[in-house]
């Protein structure tokens, strides 16, 4: 294989690490939201 | 503020990217590699940078008994263990087409690898705990205690025993011999990559504190 593809291999490979792990730290992050706002409209409604 | 620092890093990475790739000039005997430099010492600084704040958060979780600061060490400890993975690989990449193998137990593959392992079994020492406090005190002992060692196999050992490894940046003479266009493109790349680390950290934080409040309102 050419170098400059070894290369962008490896830059592609950290990249979506990172942008992988950020992903999945948005997603826990937004059901989390949802699921305060769900216990905060419950709660209005228990009231 | 958040959106224009995250547009800004957004082109700074690019810039990186471009520069890395058309600027940039290669150095002798490794040709097209030399790339490769921009990404992977980076990500090995910025595992190094992880162990660091989660040991400080661990010493302050020992003198404060804040949950939060347990935690907030044990996500540094995660996204170390991300970057000190990502930096094994992609140097592992390097080493086949360069040294003929993905892994030779080079010095520093060893010690990043002895790294690794320290730092995945605090991962099983937190998970084999149950009670939060006891928990949080042990794995806090463990991470200043793993940090000790990080010195050695990320400074001293390479160091000390003849390695493949291309020379550290700061070389043995306390000196950097990089032309020019590669030291501001290399020191570009370090400042984009440690504020993008801020800024998944800091994303953890919110997670954290999320979770703490969840947990706070279930009660």
């Amino acid at each position: 294989m050419a170098p400059l593809y070894i290369v962008l291999v490896v830059v592609v490979f950290i990249w979506s690490g990172i942008f992988g792990y950020m992903l999945h730290l948005d997603r826990q992050i937004r059901s989390l939201r949802e699921n305060q706002k769900k216990i905060a409209q419950a709660g209005v409604k228990l009231k | 503020m958040i959106l224009f620092f995250q547009i800004t890093l957004y082109i700074w990475m690019t810039l990186v990217i471009l520069a890395a790739f058309l600027w940039a000039p290669l150095a002798g005997g490794l040709g097209e590699y030399t790339r490769i430099f921009y990404f992977h010492v980076p990500v090995a600084w910025l595992a190094v940078l992880s162990f660091l704040i989660s040991a400080v958060y661990s010493l302050r979780y020992i003198r404060s008994r804040q949950i939060k600061t347990d935690l907030v060490a044990e996500a540094a400890n995660r996204l170390g263990l991300i970057f000190a993975f990502l930096a094994t690989v992609s140097g592992s990449i390097w080493a086949k087409v360069s040294w003929g193998a993905f892994w030779n137990w080079d010095p520093r593959e060893t010690s990043i690898f002895i790294l690794l392992l320290i730092y995945a079994a605090y991962f099983a020492l937190r998970s084999a705990l149950d009670q939060p406090e006891r928990k949080a005190m042990l794995s806090s002992v463990y991470s200043i205690l793993a940090f000790v060692t990080v010195p050695f196999f990320v400074f001293i050992i390479p160091r000390i025993y003849a390695s493949l490894h291309p020379d550290p940046l700061i070389n043995p003479q306390g000196k950097i011999h990089l032309e020019v266009r590669m030291l501001i493109t290399f020191i570009s790349s370090l400042a984009g990559f440690t504020a993008l680390y801020f800024w998944i950290l800091v994303r953890n934080i919110n997670l954290i504190e999320l979770k703490l409040n969840l947990r706070k309102t279930e009660k």
